[in-house]
């Protein structure tokens, strides 16, 4: 595989500036110009208005034949290239269609950016990972395709699928991905301590009993420690919240309308969060599932991804429970990653690689992958099989999991995964309040302007 | 992918010398102020002539082949992959542009009025002031130590030398993940440590300035070995007659010290206090390990909401607006340290 042109750039630029002051003043001044200058085959085209979007209504795909060959880009989600590979191994003996997989990064955002950087070239996937919060810029840069009519033409039932899933990736009445490794925030608890503080068997249904069982939860933990551990960070902090803010009824958005954002309910998720933690019911730290299965907090929020890590690690009973209600409503916001169609591809390509998303996300591959790594069975058909029967069985843990998917699953709020940005200046006003010790209504209004520009010019005009 | 791009690391040979003539001979020596131009220039003179002869045209074309034979594939190099790409990047500066995009819109300036006026322009220009001061000062104080101490006879010298030098080539993005475990106030080393003297260990991770001094930390732990190997070097080429000239007249060691061994070194002091500035305003890969920028983005440097703005939030054009900036405040500071500094640290 290939370097990316501009690292390919930058390590030339290195060398080739070693012997001289002159190279090495402007060298290395323009290194960082360098690492910056994307494309250096063809750039964009200016002035364009707004991108023609790929519509597939046209396309009979039945007079297509398919590619003998296709590429898929993964990180492999869950450690899960042993587990892709005997996918395609067998849909290669099923089909004749040969799958490249290529390692195109260590996570998504790796990803990504490699996708987005390859776009302008020749070297693009047939198949690629798209995350929650990148599979709308893809769409927005005209990378990817819509799926419905390609997966009609292949004979997928996409109604299978769970709907709040295959509903992530919805925009303008077609769907642009589907769903793959896919998870949701999940409530972890050691259920030694709170045996040990005469607290019953399960997780605590809303906030406000959490901050009661506190005080128990207290004699359990070390000196430093608390009843529950969270962190923050960028790809993480933002995405719990939503269950705060939900909880009180607010939202981050209404579609692209930043309204709601510093509404009373909004703050007052925020704000219980934050009284949580200066009651000293939640503390703040780097890893908080690291600390959870060391014993240092007695319960923690964690993907579901992170379940079988927590019970490798852990060396008490872990039990998992549904993310606590708020008084006004509840809601788990649903992440992970889905499977894309490059829009670069040719027509026989994006079939083969409609056949490829259909058979890795099939009732039996669905299962087997959630199986071996601990994503959710991303088709209604998959939750009752005997492949996730015998998980459940083995780990009644994961059984919570994917009824909480059942139950509880909404998704995410426009803003944070549809504008580039924005799920980072989010977490910063929530690392400002619970760090800082900043007013959540101020926070939240500080941020509101840095959103609307990053809707305004990175969104609105491509829309 | 670390987009780590660090200062060239010449040989080691800034002996600072008292007799010109033998300064001039060594091409090191004087970090080469003229180096290329000047080089040109005499390869060049004869050209200048008005009425030139056939043997001046001769070495006239003599001079253009070995011109292009020897500097061309060099030249070539820059400017496929410095200057084009600095153009680029300037162009790119002026559009709004989202990474992967097919089209862009043409916004002139308004990146750069976007970057002056937005609210975390500040905080990022004290980061990377705070964070630039810190790791340079610190790295020439603590290195210039470490090498005074080294170069004296001690027992185990050599492989005192290769353990301070052999953090610096390990891959910072390593150093930093490993870092985390020691910081780590809960389970860190470091907080065992501070627990022998009573004291609570900071909140290394969420509590700014903690953040950024952690980072600050383990940047001169990774680059300690090289400014002391440079400055090792520096001091073995300090003529040994000059010590003896001081000891004779009854110098004592940290006279010494401060009226010969630093003055001689001081040619040495300007090559680390440029390579270094370089240096520390493009690191990138320690930040991302440990931090990406945050908490509150108090450990987000210029150089890293660079990387940010254009991978992270795919908004390539505001983040070249960024890279125009850096480029110009490294090219100020290098520019005021040839002019001012250079030319009062030599001797020869």
């Amino acid at each position: 595989m290939r370097t990316p042109r501009m690292f390919r750039s930058t390590r030339t630029v290195t060398a080739a500036r070693r012997p001289k002051r002159t190279g090495l003043l402007l060298g290395g001044a323009v290194a960082g110009l360098a690492a910056l200058a994307l494309s250096a085959c063809a750039g964009p085209a200016v002035g364009a208005a707004s991108t023609p979007k790929a519509s597939a209504s046209s396309i009979d795909w039945s007079a297509v034949t398919p590619a003998t060959s296709i590429t898929f880009w993964s990180n492999h989600p869950g450690k899960s290239q042993d587990t892709e590979q005997a996918v395609i191994d067998a849909f290669t003996a099923k089909t004749g269609i040969a799958v490249n997989l290529v390692t195109a990064g260590a996570s998504y955002d790796e990803v990504a950016q490699r996708f987005q950087a390859a776009s302008q070239t020749k070297d693009v996937p047939d198949v690629v990972i798209a995350s929650d919060v990148w599979w709308f810029r893809y769409h927005l840069n005209n990378q990817i395709i819509p799926v419905d009519d390609i997966l009609k033409a292949v004979g997928s039932d996409t109604s299978d699928y769970v709907p709040a899933l295959y509903g992530d990736y919805e925009y303008d009445g077609q769907h642009w991905a589907v769903p793959f490794a896919r998870s949701t925030p999940l409530f972890y608890y050691n259920k030694d301590m709170w045996a040990a503080a005469g607290l019953p068997d399960k997780g605590p249904s809303s906030w406000a009993q959490l901050a009661d069982w506190s005080s128990k939860l207290k004699g359990q933990v070390p000196s430093n420690g608390a009843a529950m551990g969270l962190s923050t960070g960028p790809s993480w902090g933002a995405w719990w919240l939503e269950n705060f803010v939900w909880g009180q009824g607010g939202q981050y958005s209404d579609k692209f309308d930043l309204a709601p954002l510093t509404n009373d309910a909004t703050v007052a998720g925020v704000q219980q969060l934050k009284d949580l933690v200066s009651s000293g019911t939640i503390a703040i730290s780097k890893d908080s599932v690291a600390d959870f299965t060391a014993g240092a907090v007695a319960s923690t929020i964690g993907s579901t991804g992170s379940l079988a890590g927590v019970l490798k690690s852990a060396k008490f009973s872990v039990g998992t429970a549904y993310l606590p209600d708020g008084p006004k409503g509840s809601g788990t916001p649903t992440g992970g990653t889905g499977v894309a169609i490059a829009a670069a591809s040719d027509k026989p390509h994006q079939l083969a690689a409609a056949m490829f998303v259909d058979f890795l996300t099939n009732t039996a591959n669905t299962a087997t992958f959630s199986q071996a790594t601990g994503y959710m069975p991303v088709r209604t058909s998959a939750v009752e099989s005997d492949t996730m029967k015998a998980v459940y069985a083995k780990t009644p843990q994961f059984r919570t999991a994917v009824d909480q998917l059942a139950d509880k699953a909404r998704s995410q709020d426009d803003v944070r995964v549809f504008v580039p940005g924005a799920d980072a200046i989010l977490n910063s006003a929530l690392e400002q309040v619970l760090l800082q010790n900043a007013d959540p209504k101020a926070a939240l209004q500080q941020i509101t302007p840095q959103l609307q520009t990053a809707y305004n010019e990175n969104v609105e005009p491509y829309l | 992918m670390t987009l780590t791009t660090r200062p060239p690391r010449p040989p080691a040979t800034e002996a600072p010398d008292s007799s010109p003539a033998l300064g001039q001979t060594d091409p090191h020596q004087r970090p080469a102020r003229a180096g290329l131009t000047e080089r040109f220039a005499t390869l060049l003179a004869p050209v200048t002539g008005r009425d030139l002869g056939p043997l001046a045209r001769r070495r006239r074309r003599t001079g253009w082949v070995a011109f292009i034979a020897l500097a061309g594939p060099n030249i070539a190099l820059l400017l496929m992959f410095v200057y084009r790409p600095l153009l680029q990047s300037l162009y790119l500066s002026t559009l709004q542009w989202n990474l992967g995009s097919s089209v862009a819109r043409f916004v002139g300036l308004g990146n750069y009025v976007e970057w002056f006026t937005a609210p975390s322009t500040r905080q990022v220009l004290t980061t990377t002031g705070i964070f630039t001061v810190a790791t340079v000062g610190g790295a020439l104080v603590l290195g210039l130590g470490l090498a005074l101490l080294l170069n004296r006879p001690l027992p185990g010298r050599d492989i005192a030398r290769t353990v301070a030098f052999a953090p610096y080539v390990l891959s910072g993005l390593a150093v930093g993940i490993l870092w985390l475990f020691i910081f780590d106030p809960r389970y860190g080393l470091l907080s065992v440590v501070l627990g022998w003297f009573s004291v609570a260990s900071p909140q290394w991770y969420t509590d700014p300035p903690w953040p950024l001094v952690m980072i600050v930390v383990v940047y001169l732990w990774k680059n300690l070995g090289y400014v002391t190997l440079i400055y090792l070097a520096g001091m073995q080429a300090i003529p040994q007659d000059l010590r003896d000239a001081a000891a004779l007249d009854g110098a004592s060691p940290a006279r010494t010290l401060r009226s010969i061994v630093l003055p001689l070194l001081a040619p040495t002091t300007f090559f680390l206090l440029v390579t270094m500035i370089l240096s520390s305003l493009q690191s990138f890969d320690i930040i991302q390990g440990m931090t990406k920028g945050g908490p509150v983005g108090s450990t987000t440097t210029l150089m890293y909401q660079i990387y940010q703005e254009g991978f992270v939030n795919g908004r390539a054009g505001y983040a070249s607006a960024g890279a125009t900036v850096l480029f110009l405040l490294l090219l100020a500071v290098t520019g005021l340290q040839m002019r001012f500094v250079e030319r009062k640290v030599h001797y020869a």
